[in-house]
């Protein structure tokens, strides 16, 4: 019944020009989704895979996913990185179980069909068929090429440390893809040095994959819901803030400098915001300004569609959003340092990171509403949101309190989907 | 060192380019004769453990059943992946009809 946007049923159709009011069905229904899937997850984009700290040595893999689909992140014996699906060539099988390892080759549990690092298909069981009393019985047939069967390999680039994969071949190179000034945001964090892994965390969000990044180019929520940042000073409405967008309007970054903390006029209207309130412990705050901030304190870069790279003070991480259907989505967080850190700055990392991981004082609130966001959608898919903080049109802005880059992502989603 | 030869195999049972494996104290021998001459390997591959007696000879190349590593029966050496460790290869000698294999 629910063709969307252009199919001969009309029902889902997003009427009228502009995104400021994005339908609930947009986040909800199936069939929607999985046209997402393949035109943002499976063609035309890059997508985030991991970093290359996480497969240092020649066989070390990642197993992740791009979209629903699962792929193999896997360093060579080379050193080349390559990307491959994780669906073997003869049957089918997701053959790879293990979330990392290190491995001279694959071999695939079912008939131990067996591939190189790079996807090639080595051998085949009884290829040749299986001596038998003189006789040599079954066997592949005479013109079964290996060379035809390998995995399918991902366009792979990489960029100071940081892998993206498509399955889409023809996809622009990615410095393209990002743009020159969310470039210079990325490579702000990645410039060149050696990154070291310090951790992960994984959670499973009852809510669209879109929500998340919505999450991320909103700077008008986390003074509200996240009054832990207020409280302490870490973010503030009328924190000196600059909102980029690249030129389709798809990626962002959300670049702010906290001020002093406490009571402001921006913070007085906050039901539980307590001026009295300290930290027991105020290690977790211990903030060091690094050369390489170069000013802002936070910088949330949301490339669409997988990935937030985020810089809170000294936490940085990367978050893969990873889904699974129109109402679930895994959010993995790898949390890393550079190898020039000392151990006191990394010990700093590590405070920080619970900012953000299982012990959250701030991101467990997001989780919270985007389920919450879902089961309003849920409720009444023939309903809308409203995005018109700042207006209804999109554009940079050298202020917060907007919702220009939801709005913008919107303008690129439509452009895509209503093709 | 002469007490090292252990006679293994009957030579007219070890067929013209091919191969066939035996016990010999304790160890699974593979035995392999192709332009007249007798050569004897470890029986199971060193990568996914097959027995190499199950495979085809090509020359002096045994190809594995399993995955199609192939190894040089004159040394062991391993020629292509996934084969990548080599077997070992052990001297023979006929005598009285019978293969010889040193395997010290």
């Amino acid at each position: 019944m629910s063709q969307p946007l252009d199919g001969p049923c009309t029902e889902h159709r997003w009427s009228g020009e502009g995104t400021s009011r994005t339908p609930f069905w947009a986040y909800t229904d199936d069939n929607l989704y999985r046209r997402e899937l393949e035109r943002f997850f499976y063609s035309g984009h890059w997508n985030y895979v991991g970093l290359e700290a996480e497969i240092p040595q020649p066989g070390d893999f990642k197993r992740t996913t791009i979209g629903e689909r699962s792929v193999i992140l896997v360093r060579a014996e080379d050193n080349e990185i390559h990307v491959v699906e994780n669906v073997c060539a003869h049957r089918g099988v997701q053959f790879c179980r293990e979330r990392y390892g290190n491995r001279k080759d694959f071999t695939c549990p079912y008939h131990q069909w067996n591939y190189d690092l790079k996807g090639n298909l080595l051998g085949v069981p009884f290829r040749r068929g299986v001596k038998q009393n003189g006789r040599i019985n079954g066997g592949m047939p005479a013109d079964f090429d290996p060379k035809d069967h390998g995995l399918n390999r991902l366009a792979v680039a990489t960029r100071n440390g940081v892998v993206f994969a498509s399955f889409d071949h023809d996809v622009e190179p990615l410095e393209d893809y990002l743009g020159p000034d969310i470039l210079g945001y990325f490579d702000r964090v990645f410039d060149g040095r050696k990154l070291t892994i310090l951790g992960y965390n994984r959670q499973r969000i009852p809510g669209n994959w879109k929500l998340m990044q919505e999450n991320i180019k909103d700077p008008y929520h986390p003074g509200l819901l996240h009054t832990w940042f207020v409280t302490f000073g870490l973010w503030r409405a009328d924190n000196q803030a600059e909102l980029k967008m690249d030129a389709h309007f798809r990626h962002a970054a959300m670049i702010s400098t906290r001020g002093s903390g406490g009571k402001g006029a921006v913070t007085a209207g906050v039901s539980s915001f307590k001026e009295q309130m300290s930290l027991h412990d105020d290690r977790l705050l211990d903030v060091v300004q690094e050369p390489w901030w170069r000013g802002p304190t936070a910088v949330m870069l949301t490339l669409f569609p997988s990935v937030i790279i985020q810089q809170q003070v000294n936490s940085v991480s990367t978050r893969h959003i990873q889904p699974s259907g129109p109402d679930s989505f895994d959010f993995v967080w790898t949390h890393f340092g550079f190898e020039e850190d000392s151990a006191e700055m990394t010990r700093r990392r590590l405070r920080q990171s619970n900012l953000f991981g299982p012990g959250g004082f701030v991101s467990a609130d997001d989780g919270e509403v985007i389920e919450f966001s879902q089961e309003g959608f849920r409720q009444k898919p023939e309903h809308r949101t409203i995005a018109e903080l700042g207006g209804r049109s999109v554009e940079n802005t050298d202020h917060m309190v907007t919702e220009t880059l939801i709005r913008g992502m919107y303008a690129y989603w439509r452009k895509v989907m209503e093709q | 060192m002469n007490e090292d030869w252990i006679a293994a195999i009957a030579a007219a049972e070890v067929p013209e380019d091919d191969v066939t494996a035996v016990q010999v104290a304790g160890h699974d021998i593979a035995f392999y004769k192709t332009e007249g001459q007798y050569y004897a390997t470890d029986n199971i591959c060193t990568h996914g453990q097959a027995r190499l007696c199950d495979g085809f000879l090509y020359g002096h190349e045994i190809e594995c059943p399993l995955h199609q590593g192939r190894f040089d029966i004159r040394d062991g050496r391993p020629l292509c992946a996934p084969a990548s460790a080599p077997i070992k290869a052990y001297a023979v000698k006929v005598e009285n009809g019978q293969v010889l294999v040193n395997l010290s």
